[in-house]
């Protein structure tokens, strides 16, 4: 029983310090002094953490992928609630189908999916930079909202609302006054998800750039390719944190990881 | 189960046209773009000319051997941690499974660049080893196949630990102690109780892990460079370098069938064991 | 809490909706540039120009081979009304039919320019508005470098950086190898060879030279291949680093200005052109050591000048490799590229 009491300390702590590692190490080199990434930090300083708020085009991206993750979650889940909520209670033809379609950005590289927008859309259509990414990014939303939420509502026993429409509630009452209450943290879960794989999203967003219009992930990256100093890293940092900021409040109130 | 099926189709199609229009037309009609002849008509030799490429080869070999073993080690090392997690106290389990979740809200670019810092010649991981004794030389780790495994382990390690996670916790308490007391060592209750239990875990995290491996582009070009392509990176320097649209498809097409393969392989493998225990 | 949220992004559409609407109201210049140094650009070239003209630039940035890419896809459509690229660049551009001749009469210190810099390629498509040296950066304690075939001796080939070929110093850099082995050929198929036969030891093919200024820092490399434009970092580090001056010379580029073909705002362009070329904003790009001005009229202090390729002889004395040489060699040399070094 001794080997099993150290099993899980030494399993967790070795599995911990290798996903956490690197984030540490990238929180201590925004403190830095020094003109790169550097571990152990050279010295202490706050100039490469102020100097992300002086980089104007930080601001601009960070508004552009916060506008991307917010909205394309929203539409996301405005489509993927009715077609989870179809796919988990009704006897849907073509319900293998119609899942594989919805799930299928998942699969294919994100490099792919902004280049064929790029050529098939932005350019035959001449849609807009702006659009075409808030379409590209709802797409590669959108299998997350439907595999959280239905997770969410393969939970909740299916009675309740088929006893909500015997006793004379119409069928979207009982959606909206018994399902919905119910699968909330799922909602809040997928919206979760969603907001982070849209806004750490680089890939898909590559080819999808224009004048004046780039997402923050792109934007760091094209950052780099010119100046290699810590405040890259102060940035990454101070998303970090507001990302864990949500996700504790999330957990907190919601209890985030039940439906992860 | 409700039995309207027009109120079905109606809650259900919206979603499956969106993806259908902005995302699955324009990648099919790229992904022809790979069968195009050029004078019309449809022909495969894009693909006999991409793998007749010695370069290709070694570059669609290399994409699939570190996506399996990222795969693998990722599944072993899962299967450690999940079964760690779930045998915590509630309290702390919630804890322990934020800080697991908490490397995927950081940006990759972020995440990998630290890498270049951890596993360069001066880096932590070289004087660990030569405090220790074992390199006497600092080892090139970076821009390596090496670098780059350990790059996407740590991105999509989470991801199976959770799937693992949910599926431990799904299967009946009782089915280790009784495979034990029945006299099966350790390996055999792995092999022949918890595999099985949790096929559907494996397959869903195996299936994310695989698929991130191939879809992942920050990973390999930072940590492998030009020097060490993977498929994305190839596609990457076609389009962009070459202009060439016919390759790139051709990469993409390879890459979602791999996606598929691999998907289809972990369902296999995780029935397969599900048929000799029933048997 | 999601009514905060549907609140905040109805909010965020309509704001980003308005913010383009307004836009529309103004002239608008869109320009694509390299991504470098974008904040000294903005104080020195645009915001005086779009105070002189009373209109808006748009600036894209990035590489500039993706550049041509993107501008190649909207070709019907053009969205970018200028663009900076490389020699050779211009050079794909024009036989691509994506640019125009330039109206060279609308410069006005046109005359002024180094004579390099007026029609670098010959087809009155491009006017260079920089050009800069490419040599070797290096540890000056770890390594002597006295030609550029010292890179590749197997004491040092394990500690250097060498550029990818897709990269703009990469082909100069092989070119100088070339001359260095006393094998030049324009297929420069014995430098490629060369540079393969040191792979497994050269630490890095490099495509982003920011990068290595990280590299050399961590000791991860000695020595690399770099234009001028990049060396204020390395400068900066507290290491013996030195500029090499090989006997077979120093290579490097010119960047040029070009104007887009179907461009509705061609004046505009033109008048920016005109701004970002004057003496007085070449004086002013050199002082903060971004780029070394074709503007023969030009004011550097010395202490800048010493950091910058800089000054008609030191043009004349650069070996570029001419852009059409450069292009169609291009997929040749990524060819043997991949079979010699890329697997």
């Amino acid at each position: 029983m001794m080997a099993r009491n150290l099993f899980i300390p030494i399993t967790l702590g070795l599995v911990i310090a290798f996903l956490i590692g690197p984030f540490l190490i990238i929180v201590a080199a925004s403190f830095s002094g020094g003109e790169t990434l550097a571990f152990p930090p050279q010295g202490f300083s706050l100039r490469w953490i102020a100097k992300v708020f002086t980089v104007e085009s930080f601001r601009d991206s960070f508004f552009m992928s916060l506008f991307l993750a917010v909205g394309g979650t929203l539409v996301a889940l405005i489509l993927g609630i009715p077609a989870s909520y179809a796919l988990s209670r009704y006897k849907l033809p073509g319900a293998e189908t119609i899942r594989t379609i919805v799930s299928a950005p998942i699969i294919v590289p994100g490099i792919i999916v902004g280049l064929s927008l790029l050529r098939y859309i932005v350019v035959p259509f001449q849609v807009g930079i702006t659009l075409a990414l808030f379409l590209a990014h709802t797409a590669l939303i959108l299998p997350y909202a439907v595999r959280v939420v239905s997770a969410s509502l393969g939970n909740l026993r299916s009675d309740i609302e088929e006893a909500a429409v015997l006793l004379g509630s119409s069928r979207l009452g009982a959606f909206f006054r018994v399902v919905l209450p119910n699968i909330r943290g799922g909602i809040m879960s997928a919206f979760i998800l969603g907001f982070v794989t849209s806004f750490n999203q680089v890939p898909v967003s590559l080819f999808l750039s224009g004048p004046g219009v780039r997402t923050l992930p792109v934007d760091m990256i094209a950052y780099m390719e010119i100046v290699f100093d810590p405040s890259v890293a102060a940035l990454s940092a101070l998303l970090a944190f507001m990302s864990i900021g949500i996700v504790f409040l999330a957990e907190r109130f919601l209890g985030f990881s039940r439906y992860v | 189960m409700f039995q309207n099926r027009a109120e079905a189709l109606a809650l259900a199609l919206p979603a499956a046209l969106f993806a259908a229009a902005v995302f699955i037309a324009p990648v099919v009609i790229l992904l022809s773009d790979g069968f195009r002849a050029p004078g019309g008509g449809w022909t495969i030799s894009a693909y006999t000319e991409f793998f007749s490429s010695s370069l290709n080869q070694a570059v669609f070999l290399r994409t699939l051997k570190l996506g399996a073993l990222v795969t693998i080690v990722a599944a072993v090392i899962g299967y450690a941690a999940a079964f760690a997690i779930v045998s915590l106290e509630p309290g702390k389990k919630g804890k322990v499974t934020g800080l697991i979740v908490l490397p995927l809200m950081i940006s990759p670019v972020a995440r990998t660049y630290a890498w270049i810092v951890i596993l360069g010649r001066t880096g932590i991981v070289n004087q660990a080893f030569q405090a220790l004794g074992l390199s006497e030389a600092p080892l090139r780790i970076l821009f390596s196949e090496t670098a780059i495994f350990i790059g996407l382990l740590q991105l999509f390690l989470p991801l199976m630990i959770i799937s693992l996670i949910s599926a431990l916790e799904n299967m009946p308490k009782d089915a280790i102690p009784a495979a034990r007391v029945l006299g099966a060592n350790w390996f055999q209750v792995f092999w022949k109780v918890i595999l099985p239990l949790t096929k559907e875990g494996v397959v869903i995290g195996g299936t994310l892990v695989f698929t991130g491996c191939l879809t992942a582009y920050i990973t390999p070009a930072i940590l492998g460079g030009s020097k060490v392509l993977m498929l994305e990176t190839l596609l990457y320097q076609q389009v962009t370098v070459s202009n060439n649209f016919v390759a790139a498809s051709v990469i993409a097409l390879i890459l979602i069938v791999m996606s598929f393969a691999a998907n289809i392989l972990l369902k296999r493998v995780a029935t397969a064991r599900n048929k000799t225990r029933s048997a | 809490m999601n009514k905060v949220m549907l609140a905040s992004g109805v909010a965020l559409m309509l704001s980003m909706g308005a913010a383009h609407t307004a836009l529309a109201q103004e002239k608008i210049l869109t320009i694509s540039v390299y991504a470098l140094a974008q904040d000294e650009y903005k104080k020195i070239v645009y915001a005086p120009f779009e105070e002189k003209c009373g209109c808006k630039l748009v600036v894209e940035t990035g590489n500039s081979v993706e550049r041509i890419a993107k501008m190649d896809a909207n070709k019907a459509n053009p969205v970018v009304d200028m663009a900076v690229v490389s020699m050779a660049d211009a050079l794909s551009a024009a036989r691509a039919g994506l640019i125009d001749k330039i109206d060279t009469s609308k410069i006005t210190s046109y005359d002024k320019l180094y004579d390099i810099a007026k029609d670098p390629n010959g087809d009155g498509m491009s006017i260079g508005y920089t050009f800069y040296a490419t040599s070797i950066a290096y540890r000056s304690d770890k390594m002597k470098i006295e030609s550029w075939a010292d890179l590749l001796k197997p004491e040092y080939a394990a500690h250097i950086a060498w550029p990818n070929v897709t990269t703009n110093q990469g082909p100069p850099s092989l070119y100088m190898l070339g001359q260095a082995l006393g094998k030049d050929t324009p297929d420069l198929a014995a430098p490629i060879e060369a540079v393969g036969a040191a792979k497994d030891d050269i630490v890095t093919f490099y495509e982003k030279s920011s990068q290595l200024v990280q590299l050399m820092q961590q000791e991860e490399i000695w020595a690399a291949p770099i234009g001028r434009f990049t060396w204020a970092p390395f400068s900066k580090l507290d290491m013996p680093i030195a500029w090499a001056t090989p006997k077979e010379g120093q290579t490097g580029g010119m960047n040029v200005m070009i104007v887009t073909k179907n461009s509705k705002n061609r004046d505009l362009a033109l008048q920016f052109m005109d701004f970002w070329l004057s003496a007085d904003v070449q004086s002013k790009l050199a002082e903060a050591l971004i780029d070394s001005p074709s503007n023969s009229q030009a004011k550097v202090s010395e202490a800048a000048a010493k950091n910058l390729t800089y000054g008609d002889e030191t043009a004349k004395s650069l070996k570029l490799i001419p852009s059409a040489v450069s292009l169609d060699n291009r997929a040749g040399w990524l060819k043997s590229w991949n079979e010699k070094v890329g697997q």
